[in-house]
């Protein structure tokens, strides 16, 4: 004890030597496992290309992304991934519009509207769906979801139609008519604001009405299909949503909003006239990072999305079966001869080279738009 | 320009809009986790029949062997009109008119295999192969069903068009004036006397191995495979983390290296997880050949690097919230940096690191796609501790995966997909309200 205190003290020019070597050489170190994930991320690129680039010679490439003829245990085999690649985007879409609005208005919620106390119990809530292993979202989306999708799906779309759609087109109207109204004279504008609103309310309600029936109407073949996997996927990527969108929107910071209810604004104009525009890029990674997670998930569109790998018919419609590259690669692997170098093996690497190349760039866009909003702020 | 009352009432839906957002939240996390939670508790708590009982007698030698031998002969007795009724009815087919016995024998052949399949093989006829032939139902919610398959025989109403509608048609009615005829009322009123279901506590489920692809059993192997792919990707994992979060927080300058650290561990964020699987296939598998084939060896380190960010960021946060004085205190008493980062900040940063943890914890024991191809198997035995590093093994989310939708009988082991089910997400939700309670620690403690 005594001794290491007074070399420690001693500022020989020996000890003061070695102690710089030390703090070289444990820094160094530091830095060679810090250095590690980096190394990680390059050997995964490498691996995966190295893999995936066999593939690529000039005819499969253009086959790769032009064809639709995905046979690829036939003799000769072909290896068209068109339509699987439009299926992973499809259910991206699909998942998208579910969690991004939904995920957004959630945020504003929790940064804005509710008091304090509510949001520390909401938040757990968000922790929760995020804990929650994706293997038991894809088990819910098969085996709970999708025999009620199969069975009850027409009443369940035209119910979720009418509760979304509804509420949205009073508003709607209701601002129509006041608009109207502002444009007659004053003794005249509760008349001529009713009269729009009864008109244009009466043609909402039958357009509501018919699509609603027509809807209602639907017979669902299979329940496991691309509408199925994109809900089941919205859900999933709202926790990501959420949790980014509501910390760009804190971080705007009580200035923005007081200057704007100063102005005389309500909460809502606040809202949306002020403090989204200004967190707007934060909120674009929140949506990008979303999409990344639905795009790059995998054991729910396996189990939810029926792994029919062709273009649906139209190509818009959600109710049937398609198949997603991540479905693909976690399926085909095991028929792949893992270890012997078959086209199979190969152009699954390539699938995988895809979508890393795609969460690559989405991810380099969502940390620029991240870096510009704390600029921006500071 | 809007009239103040519709801006008003703008303001209000919107607010409206927000709570509603917060309910839909809400209730999709109550919808997913009511039917597993409900019906995955009933892997471990269900009225269990004299089968059970026998199984669990004769597979894992548990259970008082005279009071089954009694159990079992009362239940004989109440068996025994069936099987008279099955032979009376044998014998009157053989000697029916070719037409009728075309007619009805398809019918009888349901009922006979349903019949097996409720109360295990019938005595005197050869015992089948397949240890699910052996026994017959041990729940009593499945023996309900092979009740319904005996009284009824199912049928499509085509009449209505499109898909069709299922009809049950009551058995009896076909059989009407044969020998067979008694044995329907009989089954629907003595299914109690003949099963002798009661309510079973089976905690065993979660350590018990399974027999014949999870028809009996627990699901030992899977819960332990799990464990020790998460215990390794956190011993890989934890190390590697908490020394770079230091050095990025204490050490680094900020230049460009260290700004091209930081992009990639954002980059191995966000790498799907199912690229991490093939990487460890392509890598540690057919590259290094850090084993022959699939092990959880390999597993674990794919699991590790998949939640070294997460841990990595964590623990800056941790190390970051540490408040300045704390450092300046431990080097004006004279600690060198690297003392007073041991000795003062990495204690204070402490419960911050073990929540992210925690965390990526339930994250590594959750994920099902990096392990396909590296580490899981739908099949096998418990390892020791020494295996881990040559053999695959299963575990809990690829199982669930595999169980209900490769199994040969889906239907007929929904209990054991709910039970994985269960245990995994109430193991990872446990998990976090760990966290959050360290977390809750924390605040108070730093408050203070």
């Amino acid at each position: 004890m005594m001794n290491s205190a007074k070399s420690s003290l001693m500022l020989s020019r020996s000890a003061n030597r070695n102690q710089r070597l030390a703090r070289w050489f444990g820094e160094g170190f530091l830095l060679v496992v810090t250095s590690l994930s980096m190394l990680a991320v390059l050997f995964i690129l490498i691996f995966i290309a190295r893999d995936a680039l066999p593939f690529f010679s000039w005819t499969h490439f253009k086959e790769f992304f032009v064809s639709t003829a995905w046979y690829p245990t036939q003799n000769p085999p072909s290896f068209g991934a068109l339509s699987i690649l439009f299926g992973s985007l499809l259910v991206t879409l699909g998942a998208a519009l579910v969690a991004i609005p939904l995920g957004l208005t959630a945020a504003v919620c929790l940064s804005d509207v509710l008091p304090f106390r509510v949001r520390q119990t909401v938040k757990p809530v968000v922790e929760m769906l995020a804990a929650i292993p994706s293997v038991a979202y894809g088990f819910f989306a098969l085996i709970v979801f999708a025999p009620a999708l199969q069975e009850h799906g027409g009443p369940m779309l035209a119910w979720a139609f009418w509760l979304v759609v509804t509420p949205f087109l009073a508003l709607t109207l209701l601002v129509l008519a006041d608009l109207a109204a502002a444009r007659f004279a004053e003794n005249r504008q509760n008349l001529v604001r009713g009269l729009v609103f009864a008109l244009l309310g009466a043609m909402a309600a039958w357009g509501l009405w018919k699509t609603g029936r027509r809807l209602h109407g639907l017979e669902i073949s299979s329940g496991t299909n691309a509408l199925n996997a994109a809900i089941i996927l919205g859900i999933m990527a709202l926790p990501t949503m959420v949790s980014v969108a509501e910390d760009a929107l804190q971080a705007i910071g009580r200035d923005l909003r007081m200057a704007s209810y100063a102005l005389g604004a309500t909460r809502a104009e606040t809202l949306v006239r002020v403090v989204i525009p200004a967190a707007a890029s934060g909120i674009l990674a929140a949506a990008i990072l979303a999409i990344m997670r639905a795009i790059g998930e995998t054991m729910v569109v396996w189990m939810a999305s029926g792994n029919a790998a062709r273009i649906p018919e139209p190509w818009y419609n959600l109710l049937e079966p398609v198949r997603t590259l991540t479905a693909t690669i976690a399926g085909d692997m095991g028929e792949a001869d893992q270890s012997a170098g078959s086209a199979h093996y190969h152009v699954l690497f390539a699938m995988a080279l895809v979508l890393l190349l795609f969460s690559l760039a989405c991810n380099i866009v969502s940390e620029r738009m991240i870096a510009r909003t704390r600029r921006r702020l500071r | 320009m809007l009239r103040l009352g519709t801006r008003k009432l703008l303001d209000r839906s919107f607010t409206g809009l927000g709570v509603l957002s917060i309910a839909l939240l809400t209730a999709a996390l109550l919808i997913l986790l009511a039917p597993m939670c409900l019906r995955g508790s009933g892997a471990y708590v269900f009225q269990g029949t004299v089968e059970f009982r026998r199984v669990l007698l004769e597979k894992f030698q548990r259970g008082d062997r005279d009071e089954l031998q009694r159990e079992l002969a009362l239940v004989r007795r109440a068996r025994q009109p069936v099987f008279d009724a099955l032979a009376a009815f044998q014998k009157e087919l053989a000697v029916m008119p070719v037409a009728q016995r075309r007619k009805i024998k398809p019918d009888f052949e349901q009922v006979h295999a349903a019949v097996k399949e409720l109360l295990g093989p019938l005595p005197g006829a050869e015992v089948p192969l397949m240890m699910r032939g052996q026994y017959g139902q041990t729940r009593w919610d499945r023996a309900q069903v092979k009740i319904r398959k005996i009284l009824f025989a199912e049928d499509y109403d085509f009449s209505g068009g499109g898909l069709g509608r299922k009809v049950l048609k009551p058995r009896a009615a076909t059989f009407r004036g044969t020998a067979l005829e008694p044995l329907f009322a009989y089954v629907e009123h003595h299914a109690v006397a003949m099963l002798a279901p009661r309510w079973t506590f089976y905690g065993r489920f979660l350590t018990d191995t399974s027999h014949d692809a999870h028809f009996f059993g627990g699901i030992g192997p899977e819960a332990l495979g799990t464990l020790y792919l998460t215990l390794g990707a956190i011993l890989f994992a934890v190390p590697m983390g908490v020394i770079a979060a230091i050095y990025l927080v204490e050490y680094a300058r900020e230049n460009r290296l260290v700004r091209l650290l930081r992009i990639c561990i954002s980059t191995l964020a966000g790498v799907p997880s199912i690229v991490f699987g093939l990487f460890g296939l392509a890598f540690f598998i057919n590259t290094v050949h850090l084993s022959a084939n699939k092990s959880v060896l390999v597993g674990a380190l794919t699991l590790g690097l998949l939640i070294l960010p997460t841990i990595i960021r964590a623990s800056e946060e941790a190390l970051r919230a540490v408040p300045e004085a704390y450092k300046q205190a431990a080097l004006s008493l004279g600690a060198g940096h690297w003392r007073s980062v041991r000795t003062v900040i990495l204690p204070a940063a402490l419960p911050g690191i073990l929540t992210g943890v925690i965390i990526s914890m339930g994250r590594a024991a959750g994920e099902t796609a990096p392990i396909i191809f590296t580490a899981a198997v739908s099949v096998g035995k418990p390892l020791t501790l020494l295996q881990t590093f040559t053999q695959p093994t299963p575990a809990l989310p690829w199982n669930i995966y595999n169980l209900c939708s490769e199994h040969v009988a889906v239907d007929e082991i929904r209990h054991v997909q709910y039970g994985m089910v269960f245990t995994l997400v109430v193991l990872v939700l446990l998990l976090n309200l760990a966290a959050i309670i360290v977390r809750a620690r924390i605040s108070k403690g730093l408050r203070t």
